[in-house]
C-alpha cells in the first residue's frame, strides 16, 4: 500500500516530462533535449550526411575531415576523425554533438558527459536502422517533415531494388576488403546485409566473425559470380590489385569476367545515400536486371 | 682458405662431427621435412588426401590439352594456392632460422633473433616507406620491396652493432636493450607512416605488419625463392667462420681470421635475408631464437650442422604452423605471426629466467 502511493507520489510528475522531448540513442542512453539544438557537431561522413539531408546546414558546426560529402560539408570546421580533438570540439560550443557509438572512444564519451553537452550516439547495422535514425534526428530537431519525406524517398528507392532483382537468381559474391591477405566482409557487418538486400550470397557468410581473413581456398571452393572491388576515399583496391585476382581463372567471376568496382564512399557510410549503395551494388550483381532502361515503378 | 681449414683443423681436432653423421642428421631432417610437406598439403579449408591429389595430377598430366577451366577446382587449390604456400612457409622459416643461428654466434648472445633484436623492424620500415612512396603498386613490388627491406634492416644492425659495441664484449642484456630501443623506434616510425598513409592503405598495412603467409604467385615465389636460396648459400658458407667466432673475436683474429671482414659478409647477409623475408610476411616472430636452441640441444654447437639443421627445422616449424593458422578457425585464417609468438615468447621467458646460468 505504501509503496503504491510512493509510485504514484514520485513517479507521475517524472513520466508527465518524459513524453515528447526524450531520445533513446542506440547505446540506449536517455537524452532529454528540451529544445531542438541550434549548434551541432557530427563525428562520422554518415552523420554529417544525414544533418544535410534534414536541412541543418545551419545548425552544423563541425564535422570530421573524412567529411567530404555534400560539397557544403567540406568549408565546415573540422574536428579530426578517429581521435576527435576535444579542445576544437568544446571551443566550436556545440549544445549537440552526434556520434557513431563503435567508433568514439569511452574516454571522450565519459569528458563530453561531464561537460554536459548531450552527445547522442547512433549504430547502424541494416539500412532500416538508418531510416529510424533519420525519424529520429528529424524528431530531435523539429524537422519531422523534412525526416518523413527523405526517409519515403529512400523507402520507395529500396522498393525500386527489390523489385528489379525480384526475377534474378541470387549469385553469389565476393567482397575484397584486403587481398594480401584476402579480408572480406562476414555476418554482423553492415556490408555482408547489404549485399544480401542487393540479391546476393556473401561467400563468406559461415565466417564467425564480421570482417574475417578468409582463406582463398574457400573462395575457390565458393567460386563468386561477382567479385566486388569497394574504390572510394577511404577503403579503395588499386587496379593492380584487381588484376592480380584474375590469375584465379577457376573462378567464375574471372572467367565471366565479373570483376566490379563499387563506390566506398556511398556503400560504406550508413547515411542517406545508402539507397544509392545499395542500388549500384545491385546493379553489380544483376547487370541484367538494369539493361532494359527505366526502373519499373512500384504501384 | 686452406690456412683456414688448418686452422678448423686445429681447432677442431677432437671434434666428433664425421660427414656420417653430417650425411645421417640433415637426411633425417630433410625426410621429416618432406614428409610433414606432404601432410600439409592435405590439410587446408578442406581435405585432400594423397590418393585424390596424384589422381588429379594424372588427369591434369593424361590432358594437357584441356583448356584452364577444366582443371579443377580442387588441382587450382592444391597448385597455385597450397602448394606456392607451404613452399613460401618453409623458406621464411628456414631463412629466419639461419639468419638466427648466424646473428647468435656472432653477437654471442643466445637470446639473438631478427624479430627481437629489431631487425626485422628495421626491414618492416623500410618496406612500410617504399610502400608509402608508391612502391608497392608498381611491376617492382616483387624485386623492390626485399631491397628496402635489405636497406631498413642492415641500417637495424649496423645501429644495434654499434650501441652494443660500445662495451668491450657485448654483454647480452645491453644487446637486448639496444634490441627493445630500436624496435621501439621502428615500430613508432611505421605507426607514424601508417598514420599518415591513405586510410585505404593503412589497412592493409597493418594487417601485413602482424605476419602472414599468402599464396604467392608462381613469379613472385621464384624471386623471392633466388633471394632466399642466395642468402642460405652464403651464410652456409660462413659456418666455419662462425665456430671460430663463437670463441670470441680475440680468439678468432689470432687463429689468422679477417674478423671485420667476416662480421661485415655475415651481417650484409643476414639484413638482406630478413629484409626479403619480411617484405613477403611481415613480421613473423621469435623462429631465429626458438629453433636454434632447440637443433643444439639436439645435435650440438658445432655450426657446421647447426646451420643446415636449423634451417630445415626452422622451415618445416613455419610450415607446419602456417597450416594451423590456415586451418583451426576455418573458414577464416588466423596471422601466422600469432602463432609463432606464442609458442616462442613462452621459449623466450623460460630462456631469460631459468637458463641465465648458461648464457653468462
Amino acid at each position: 500500500m505504501k509503496r503504491r502511493q510512493q509510485g504514484i507520489l514520485t513517479g507521475m510528475p517524472f513520466m508527465a516530462n518524459i513524453t515528447p522531448r526524450t531520445f533513446v540513442d542506440d547505446a540506449g542512453r536517455k537524452l532529454y533535449i528540451a529544445k531542438a539544438p541550434t549548434r551541432v557537431v557530427s563525428l562520422a561522413p554518415s552523420i554529417t550526411e544525414m544533418l544535410f539531408a534534414l536541412g541543418l546546414d545551419e545548425q552544423i558546426v563541425g564535422v570530421t575531415e573524412l567529411c567530404n560529402y555534400p560539397a557544403a560539408a567540406l568549408s565546415k570546421p573540422k574536428i579530426g576523425y578517429a581521435r576527435p580533438n576535444l579542445e576544437s570540439v568544446v571551443a566550436l560550443r556545440p549544445d549537440m554533438i552526434v556520434a557513431p557509438q563503435e567508433f568514439l572512444r569511452a574516454d571522450l564519451l565519459a569528458k563530453l558527459e561531464e561537460l554536459k553537452i548531450p552527445v547522442f550516439l547512433i549504430e547502424a547495422k541494416s539500412v532500416d536502422d538508418v531510416l529510424m535514425q533519420l525519424q529520429s534526428l528529424g524528431k530531435i530537431f523539429n524537422k519531422t517533415k523534412v525526416s518523413d519525406t527523405v526517409t519515403g524517398a529512400m523507402r520507395d528507392r529500396i522498393a525500386g531494388v527489390t523489385k528489379r532483382i525480384m526475377t534474378s537468381k541470387r549469385k553469389r559474391v565476393l567482397y575484397v576488403l584486403n587481398s594480401h591477405p584476402l579480408i572480406t566482409v562476414g555476418p554482423g557487418s553492415y556490408i555482408h546485409h547489404m549485399i544480401e538486400l542487393a540479391g546476393g550470397i556473401n561467400v563468406a557468410r559461415h565466417s564467425a566473425s564480421a570482417y574475417p581473413r578468409l582463406s582463398l581456398e574457400t573462395v575457390l571452393q565458393e567460386d563468386p559470380e561477382v567479385i566486388i572491388f569497394p574504390v572510394g576515399s577511404l577503403e579503395s583496391i588499386p587496379k593492380s590489385e584487381q588484376e592480380e585476382w584474375k590469375r584465379w581463372s577457376n573462378l567464375s567471376a574471372v572467367r565471366h569476367r565479373q570483376l566490379r568496382e563499387v563506390s566506398s564512399d556511398a556503400l560504406n557510410r550508413p547515411g542517406p545515400r545508402v539507397v544509392e549503395g545499395l542500388e549500384l551494388l545491385a546493379r553489380a550483381i544483376h547487370p541484367e536486371a538494369y539493361l532494359s532502361g527505366e526502373a519499373p515503378h512500384s504501384p | 682458405m686452406s690456412e683456414a681449414g688448418l686452422v678448423e683443423d686445429a681447432v677442431f681436432r677432437k671434434s666428433t662431427l664425421g660427414v656420417g653423421r653430417w650425411m645421417t642428421v640433415i637426411g633425417i631432417l630433410s625426410a621429416v621435412a618432406l614428409l610433414l610437406a606432404v601432410l600439409c598439403l592435405q590439410f587446408g579449408a578442406q581435405f585432400v588426401g594423397i590418393k585424390e591429389a596424384v589422381r588429379m595430377l594424372n588427369q591434369m598430366v593424361g590432358a594437357p590439352g584441356g583448356s584452364e577451366s577444366d582443371v579443377s577446382t580442387m588441382a587450382t587449390i592444391l597448385l597455385h594456392v597450397r602448394l606456392p604456400r607451404v613452399v613460401l612457409g618453409f623458406l621464411v622459416g628456414s631463412c629466419l632460422a639461419a639468419v638466427g643461428v648466424a646473428l647468435q654466434a656472432l653477437l654471442r648472445n643466445p637470446l639473438a633473433d631478427p624479430y627481437v633484436l629489431g631487425v626485422s623492424s628495421g626491414a618492416a620500415l623500410g618496406v612500410s616507406i617504399a610502400v608509402l612512396f608508391g612502391v608497392g603498386t608498381t611491376a617492382l613490388t616483387v624485386t623492390a620491396l626485399p631491397i628496402c627491406g635489405f636497406i631498413g634492416s642492415l641500417v637495424a644492425l649496423v645501429v644495434l652493432y654499434r650501441m652494443a659495441a660500445s662495451y668491450d664484449r657485448l654483454p647480452i642484456y645491453s644487446v637486448l636493450l639496444a634490441g627493445v630501443i630500436l624496435n621501439a623506434i621502428c615500430s613508432a616510425l611505421i605507426m607514424f607512416i601508417t598514420s599518415i598513409m591513405d586510410p585505404s592503405r593503412s589497412f592493409g598495412m597493418m594487417t601485413w605488419l602482424m605476419g602472414s603467409l599468402t599464396a604467392p604467385t608462381y613469379p613472385t615465389l621464384l624471386v623471392f625463392s633466388l633471394y632466399a636460396l642466395v642468402c642460405l648459400g652464403l651464410l652456409f658458407r660462413q659456418v666455419k667462420v662462425l665456430n671460430i667466432m663463437a670463441f670470441g673475436e680475440e680468439a678468432a683474429r689470432s687463429l689468422g681470421i679477417d674478423t671485420e671482414c667476416a662480421k661485415r659478409h655475415i651481417f650484409l647477409v643476414s639484413a638482406l635475408a630478413t629484409g626479403a623475408v619480411v617484405s613477403v610476411s611481415g613480421m613473423v616472430g621469435f623462429i631465429g631464437m626458438v629453433v636454434p636452441h632447440a637443433v643444439r640441444l639436439i645435435v650440438g654447437a658445432d655450426h657446421r650442422l647447426v646451420m643446415p639443421a636449423s634451417a630445415l627445422i626452422g622451415g618445416t616449424f613455419l610450415m607446419v604452423t602456417d597450416t594451423f593458422a590456415r586451418t583451426v578457425v576455418s573458414p577464416s585464417e588466423l596471422p601466422v605471426g600469432i602463432m609463432t609468438a606464442l609458442v616462442g615468447g613462452p621459449f623466450f621467458v623460460y630462456l631469460l629466467v631459468w637458463r641465465k646460468d648458461r648464457m653468462s
